[in-house]
């Protein structure tokens, strides 16, 4: 029997990681010295405003009034003349300018599972591989040497329905996104901690620093000969919540630091709250932030997936975007970080034109919206639109792999620049053939 | 001798295995060994030396008793002087009760794998839990579970439409954790019992393997006769099981196809026996050889890390076995052995491949495929925790209604809560920044590494008749299953030696330990 012939996928790549011999060495003291003051940097960021379950166009960014299959709802004006959106979103609605709405989306993918990983990783689910959520992508791409938050966090992420989608897949766990939960207090305040961040009282700042002399002593006897993915995992991960530890960044989670006046505008609420620490670790150069819309309340379900009772949900599903996404625009701009801030909403399809019997609607990948806003977007426009009765794509389709390119651009990323898979395959950011759509792009 | 390989990794149901000499555990073991020899020969591949037997006792304890032995353990096992103490070890973990726990909570991570992604599901989990204990403990053959499991009776009755099964003892979780959906229950007993995955081949032919749609929904017409959990809801009525069903019509196709099994055989219907007894016949038989290879792949990669063919469930043309010999012989020996699982366990335990150290010593040992030295995986989070409340001394305490629901509110449940991960490889386990922060600053660890409150550590330190020498040698013994080397015995003596409270200095030092890699992998 040979081996020969080992399948490609095998090959583990050992390549560009020598952790040990640069880490190994003495890395507490280095990574001391490596802590960084926080500061405004000029860098390039992404806050992906996730809508689980898939929220309806028609009620949301491409309403159709005169037609049966809009329903009650009806449309507003925006401050774009000529583009006009659903009632529910009228704070939105005067944003107009900075938001180019896709009415075009198209895939094929109706099952929550694959198709909330096609959008969040731009490529279905296919044998061993795991592809890297964008996030991680983005992350990975745009962060800074030596910063000391990760380069990709998630808010509230609801994850059950799809798992694989809110990984850093082949990247591996250095790109992990660092999850975050928010708290409801009885009162209704929401606050988000990282938790665990501060050793106990009683240690001493020398003491902490003294443990971690001796771990770094531990760790090198044993992985010097142990060159596996989850010591190094292992490692990584420890280097970097010490980083956390000791940088001065963490306070971005401190929003009782925040003007009250501006709390309430984004709304207190899991999503609102979230939206505005979103605002918090851009600011402090965190490259992607991703904050989940899953319910009214924070809770974790597919919120937007409104088989039943749907302008009731979706009304109020919207009564929580409206003002935080709004006011985190709002928010960037006053700050001078809405031109290098890419802001993406959307979810993993849309619903059906098709009013069914519960008053509802149920999957529809065939034609949705998303909407990019932001840096590197030229905003106040509408790109592809749809039939009347809202059943198919009229003009310009748009397809995952030609959204993500259009992101990728958007932030200065090379669509077709790639990564090694696990296996040695070079990945490109945006699946092959991707071809981003100019007309929104500054 | 390829072609000879592939004919053996059979794709075909219908050739009948020629007459297989049933073995001993020792000559299987060897014969494995013989085999792997052979493979590393001719890849030029040089395997690593053989585990210690520091290495060795706490990889045993891990693997059977889902924690690492206790200091009088290892101290008891070093001692020994027996030339066949790893294997006299070995009988006496399987027939401890630690065994049937950490084999329960591997084989239900297996057969319910989704359990944890949603409330609802999770609910389902201790009464499952309870029916593989009673598997494990009666020492059931794995045909005669996997049979219990397939045609186990599921009502679905209940004012809300789901089975009352949270308390039950009964494999019926496997079923409502799958709604009761025909396709969902054939792509998962496809998947944990026949080693393939059927999933993409749901809505159209498989894009590149071997599977068409029609394949698919002739397995799925076995369960044709459940109504789905959603639609009974949505029906309130009780939805009783249509025993005699197996037809099944293939959604957007407007085709009924009558159940088959995956090569399109057609089951014999002649006697009066339910769609799911004969779909349990075919699968649980000795003479399929997708059981079988599927159970003994399995059980090799809860051992090694990987399995023979990888991803455990995923035979396919596209996906071949690294080592197909090897995998037919211990799934022939499986089945020559009424597939007795211990079998399994004692044989590959007793290789040299399984008792190689995983200390590289040469690069052609780096690639997992070729099992050239034992593998550093990750621990399940009740391993971990287990390890921790050994090495601790920390007392668990057990609610007596139901051993089985672990509250949230405890350090258990807390701790296994974030240590749950989604992913299936132990060789890609991954440690996160919270699970990082958890260890290095989190409530448990800390008080397991206070003096104040640390049974272990408490006890060492106020032990008068110690050197700090010996009590440092107690810690490692503790917490890593060895005797520090002596690089690191210089190091953490002389820190001891020049703080202020040797206590404290002690307390910094098992917390090190703790957070090593060392202690959280297996390795």
């Amino acid at each position: 029997m040979t081996m020969q012939r080992i399948s490609r996928r095998r090959l583990t790549g050992l390549s560009g990681l020598s952790l040990l011999g640069a880490s190994l060495s003495g890395w507490l003291p280095r990574l001391a010295a490596q802590v960084q003051q926080s500061g405004q940097r000029p860098g390039r960021s992404c806050i992906l405003l996730w809508m689980s379950g898939g929220p309806s166009q028609m009620e949301t960014f491409d309403p159709h009034p005169g037609h049966e299959n809009g329903g009650p709802t009806k449309s507003i004006e925006t401050s774009v003349p000529g583009i006009r959106i659903a009632e529910h979103l009228p704070k939105l609605a005067s944003q107009m300018q900075d938001l180019a709405l896709i009415r075009s989306m198209t895939t094929k993918e109706g099952d929550h599972t694959r198709a909330t990983y096609y959008l969040r990783t731009g490529y279905l689910p296919q044998g061993p591989l795991t592809y890297p959520a964008l996030g991680s992508l983005v992350g990975r791409a745009l962060q800074v040497e030596g910063a000391d938050l990760p380069a990709c966090i998630s808010i509230n992420p609801f994850r059950a329905l799809s798992p694989a989608a809110f990984t850093a897949g082949f990247l591996g766990p250095a790109w992990s996104p660092l999850v975050v939960a928010s708290d409801t207090n009885a009162d209704g305040d929401v606050s988000f901690q990282v938790r665990n961040l501060k050793p106990a009282a009683r240690l001493s700042g020398g003491q902490v620093d003294e443990r971690l002399r001796l771990l770094g002593v531990l760790e090198q006897s044993f992985l010097a000969d142990r060159p596996d993915a989850p010591g190094r995992s292992h490692l990584q991960s420890y280097e970097r919540a010490v980083r956390m530890m000791r940088s001065e960044s963490v306070e971005a989670f401190q929003l009782e630091q925040e003007d009250e006046v501006l709390r309430e505008a984004y709304g207190r609420n899991p999503f609102g709250q979230g939206c505005l620490l979103a605002r918090r670790l851009v600011e402090r150069g965190v490259p992607f932030v991703e904050v989940s819309l899953s319910g009214l309340a924070g809770e974790a379900g597919p919120g937007w997936d409104t088989h039943a009772d749907n302008f009731k949900a979706v009304g109020d599903l919207c009564g929580v975007l409206d003002p935080a996404w709004s006011t985190l625009l709002t928010d960037l701009r006053q700050r001078g970080l809405l031109e290098n801030t890419l802001v993406i909403w959307m979810g993993e399809f849309g619903r059906t034109p098709k009013i069914n019997d519960n008053s509802g609607r149920d999957h529809w990948p065939g034609s949705w919206s998303a909407v990019l806003g932001g840096g590197g977007i030229r905003g106040g426009q509408v790109w592809g639109s749809v039939s009347e009765d809202g059943m198919e794509v009229r003009e310009n389709p748009v397809r995952v792999p030609d959204l993500m390119a259009t992101i990728c651009r958007a932030l200065g990323l090379d669509p077709a620049a790639t990564n090694l898979s696990s296996i040695g395959r070079p990945i490109p950011l945006a699946d092959h053939g991707a071809v981003a759509i100019e007309q929104l792009l500054v | 001798m390829l072609k000879l390989v592939a004919l053996l990794m059979g794709v075909c149901v219908c050739q009948p295995p020629q007459s297989v000499v049933r073995l001993s555990v020792a000559e299987a073991a060897a014969e494995v060994d013989r085999l792997f020899e052979r493979s590393w020969q001719s890849a030029g591949v040089q395997p690593a030396e053989r585990s210690s037997d520091e290495e060795f006792v706490r990889r045993l304890y891990l693997d059977l008793a889902g924690r690492i032995p206790a200091v009088s353990e290892v101290r008891q096992f070093l001692g020994d002087d027996r030339p066949d103490k790893r294997s006299e070890l070995v009988d006496s973990l399987l027939d401890s009760p630690a065994f049937v726990r950490h084999f329960t909570i591997l084989w239900r991570n297996a057969l319910l794998p989704e359990a944890f992604n949603d409330l609802s599901s999770r609910q389902l989990v201790p009464g499952f839990e309870a029916w593989l204990w009673t598997q494990f403990s009666s020492g059931v053959p794995y045909d005669r579970m996997v049979r219990d499991l397939l045609t186990v009776r599921v009502d679905a009755g209940g004012a809300d439409g789901v089975p009352a099964l949270r308390t039950a003892s009964s494999p019926a979780a496997f079923y409502a954790i799958r709604e009761l959906r025909p396709e969902n229950l054939a792509a998962g007993t496809s998947r944990a019992f026949l080693g393939v995955r059927l999933d993409c081949a749901q809505c159209h032919d498989h894009p590149f393997d071997r599977w068409k749609q029609g394949q698919f929904w002739s397995l799925a017409a076995f369960y044709s006769g459940f109504t789905p959990l959603d639609q009974a809801v949505r029906m309130q009525s009780a939805a009783g099981e249509r025993r005699d069903s197996r037809t099944i019509s293939i959604p957007d196709k407007g085709q009924t196809v009558e159940a088959a099994f995956l090569e399109g055989e057609s089951p014999d219907w002649s006697s009066p026996r339910s769609a799911r007894e004969v779909l349990a016949d075919w699968v649980t038989s000795a003479k399929n050889p997708w059981f079988s290879r599927m159970a003994a792949n399995r059980v090799w990669a809860l051992f090694m890390g990987q399995g023979i063919v990888h991803p455990v469930d995923d035979f396919s043309e596209n996906n071949p076995a690294s080592h197909p010999e090897v995998l037919q012989l211990l799934a022939d020996q499986l089945v020559a052995h009424e597939f007795d699982l211990k079998f399994l366990v004692r044989t590959i335990t007793a290789t040299r491949v399984y008792q190689l150290s995983s200390r590289q010593t040469d690069v052609s040992q780096s690639d997992p495929l070729h099992f050239a030295r034992a593998s550093v995986r990750g621990l399940t989070p009740e391993q971990l925790f287990d390890s921790l409340a050994e090495a601790t001394g920390y007392y668990q305490p057990y609610r007596s209604d139901n051993p089985f629901v672990i509250s949230a509110e405890t350090p258990r449940g807390t701790f296994l809560e974030l240590f749950r991960d989604e992913g299936d490889s132990p060789l890609q386990k991954e440690t996160t920044i919270l699970q990082a922060l958890a260890m290095m600053n989190g409530e448990f660890v800390d008080a397991a590494t206070s003096l104040e409150n640390s049974q272990t550590l408490g006890g060492l330190v106020e032990f008068p008749l110690m050197t700090d020498e010996e009590r440092l040698e107690t810690l490692f013994l503790a917490a890593l299953s060895r005797r520090p080397l002596q690089s690191e015995r210089v190091a953490m003596l002389q820190y001891v030696q020049q703080s202020e409270a040797a206590g404290v200095a002690l307390a910094d030092v098992f917390w090190a330990l703790l957070n090593s890699s060392e202690f959280m992998l297996n390795h």
